[in-house]
């Protein structure tokens, strides 16, 4: 059966990725944040999974206001990197991890989810970012993709507790997949930042250094905050850390906290990254 | 702030104290002749942000009010309304009215009220004489002053599309003076705008059917006052709506066709999704704050940096109200 070898929280700033294009990972803005990464490239390359589940949210260039699917599954067998209006980003297309993506949809309809399912759609940054930050820029990536979008921008957003109830679906239809698929989950998103509105600029570094720990020690903590809760102690935008609540009920309840890192401001947001590893 | 209409007082809006009890002030329309002067006098009577509630000539003095004062109008309930300025044959009809009011109220009022209610409510004793009695009690001098203040309205329709408050509409399907047509008017030139029909309502729904205005009222309320965190907006119902012809224009420049038609004719470009001349305006001068007050979401409008390149920080400094610099480091801690 597949197994999950780890799970992993990261931001997804799409700043990342331009200091990535034009080549400024070592200029003094970004060294130190992108330096934070090594320990989670190597704890990568040793992991050698076979299929990385990213869950993200979409930042309009897939889904428009047009139509908001609360959760959408990634069933196809190749992704494009979106073009986000800077241009096609040197980034490969990703392979998609169809089979695991449709055994796990019909789990999570058994389950009395209702996502979307979709067979032809680009990523965004969402994406992107996390698989760079882990991946560096490889001419193809190692790993299959399983992506999992999550409405965060316009509300109703899914509840944190939904978010978790998901990720114990994603456990089980991981661990009821017929072949030895190793496989991380990278919850995205966050920290801390505020785009809009008078409090733009918000960042709560305390909050953010508390989360990481917290993640892995106490994450029923986490589960039971509301997502005003959140707006309130990460800012707007800093809500999409019910992501990770995703990625962390995947795991066991007890967990190792292998790597964290955390630098603000990336641009505008927290950032950071945890890799966790089941006890 | 419930505000009544030609010849009526605060016993038209009892449905709002149902709905939000405790916080109904009733206005007093009785001492202006001009439909401006009762809401720059409403406004200043007042302090701080408001819901207001017009019923018929009401609703314009709150459409004005919102007009008047963008700041202060956190949402509009429109009951029984119009848009229209004066018609045609409208002048010697409003005079007759008032020189019959000054002639015998009593008669005045008995002619002038059935037509208002739905056909099968006219028969209503209980309703009619409250009604009645209350348009008598209001008198055939505020009856001229409010007359002379109706054929004197402003077309509402000019300041419709700035009111980005929510807005919930309540027209009656029997309503013969202000049809539902006319509500649906007004609902499409707002920005962020609900319309419910009463079954069964003539002009005085309010007070024809109590019950549905005060579920209709206590619904969108519920809807529109959830609980908010202060300066930050979220892409809420309302903002979405608000938002929309903006936020796909400016997500459409994620095709490269777009970007190079947006370069090569900003004006043009816009004219494709029905932007209102504010929206235009605030694309057109780059004024992040006011894109994201009329519903703009910096995911979408952000596309426009990808033309006109600006740092995130500067529209982050735009939305705080900040020089660059201060927030870079007061918000960012950056040194």
């Amino acid at each position: 059966m597949a197994h999950i070898i780890g799970g992993l929280g990261t931001s997804h700033v799409p700043s990342i990725g331009v200091a990535i294009d034009k080549g400024l990972t070592g200029t003094p803005d970004w060294k130190p944040f992108f330096d934070g990464y090594d320990a989670g490239k190597a704890w990568m390359r040793a992991a050698k999974p076979d299929v990385a589940v990213v869950i993200f949210n979409d930042h309009g260039n897939s889904f428009f206001l047009d139509r908001v699917p609360t959760f959408a599954i990634g069933v196809a067998d190749r992704y494009r990197p979106a073009d986000e209006g800077w241009g096609p980003r040197a980034v490969p297309d990703f392979e998609g991890a169809a089979d695991l993506a449709w055994h796990f949809a019909d789990r999570l309809v058994e389950s009395h989810f209702d996502p979307m399912i979709c067979r032809e759609i680009d990523v965004d940054h969402g994406l992107q970012v996390p698989m760079e930050l882990f991946f560096g820029r490889p001419e193809a990536w190692p790993v299959k993709v399983l992506p999992i979008w999550v409405n965060t921008i316009q509300y109703p957003i899914p509840t944190p507790q939904r978010c978790w109830e998901m990720g114990r679906v994603l456990r089980e239809a991981i661990e009821s997949f017929p072949g030895g698929e190793r496989v991380v989950i990278m919850g995205t998103g966050g920290l801390s930042h505020q785009l809009q509105g008078r409090r733009a600029g918000f960042l709560n570094r305390e909050a953010d250094l508390a989360w990481l720990d917290g993640i892995a020690a106490d994450p029923e903590r986490y589960r039971a905050m509301s997502r005003e809760d959140y707006v309130e102690m990460f800012g707007s935008e800093g809500a999409e850390l019910i992501m990770w609540l995703v990625m962390r009920a995947a795991m066991n309840p007890q967990v190792d906290l292998v790597h964290k890192h955390y630098h603000a401001p990336a641009s505008m947001t927290g950032a950071g990254m945890v890799v966790l590893e089941n006890a | 702030m419930a505000i009544p209409g030609l010849l009526s007082d605060r016993r038209v809006w009892k449905a709002l104290e149902t709905a939000a009890p405790g916080r109904v002030r009733h206005a007093d329309v009785t001492r202006d002749a001009h439909i401006a002067a009762m809401a720059g006098r409403l406004l200043a009577e007042t302090a701080g942000p408001l819901i207001v509630a017009g019923h018929s000539m009401g609703g314009r003095v709150a459409m004005e009010m919102a007009r008047q004062a963008p700041a202060r109008i956190r949402g509009l309930i429109l009951a029984n309304t119009g848009h229209d300025r004066q018609k045609p044959d409208e002048l010697p009809r409003r005079m007759a009215k008032i020189a019959a009011g000054h002639r015998d109220m009593q008669a005045m009022v008995a002619a002038w009220l059935p037509p208002m209610l739905a056909p099968g409510r006219q028969a209503d004793a209980a309703l009619t004489e409250e009604l009645a009695e209350m348009a008598r009690s209001i008198g055939a001098q505020v009856h001229e002053r409010q007359i002379r203040a109706l054929l004197e309205r402003p077309d509402a329709m000019d300041c419709l599309p700035g009111i980005s408050c929510p807005v919930l509409l309540l027209a009656g399907s029997e309503d013969g003076w202000s049809p539902v047509a006319q509500h649906e008017e007004i609902a499409a030139a707002l920005p962020c705008a609900e319309l419910q029909v009463i079954a069964g309502a003539g002009h005085f729904l309010p007070v024809e059917k109590p019950a549905e205005t005060a579920a209709a009222v206590a619904a969108w309320l519920a809807r529109t006052e959830r609980p908010q965190i202060a300066e930050t907006p979220l892409l809420d119902r309302a903002a979405s709506l608000r938002g929309y012809r903006l936020n796909k224009m400016a997500m459409a420049l994620a095709e490269p066709a777009n970007r190079a038609a947006f370069r090569e004719d900003e004006s043009a470009y816009l004219d494709r999704f029905g932007l209102s001349p504010r929206e235009r305006a605030a694309v057109q001068d780059r004024n992040w704050e006011e894109m994201v007050r009329l519903g703009g979401n910096l995911f979408f409008i952000l596309k426009i940096s990808a033309i006109d390149p600006v740092p995130i920080t500067a529209i982050g400094a735009a939305q705080a109200g900040m020089a660059h610099d201060d927030f870079l480091k007061q918000r960012l801690g950056k040194t």
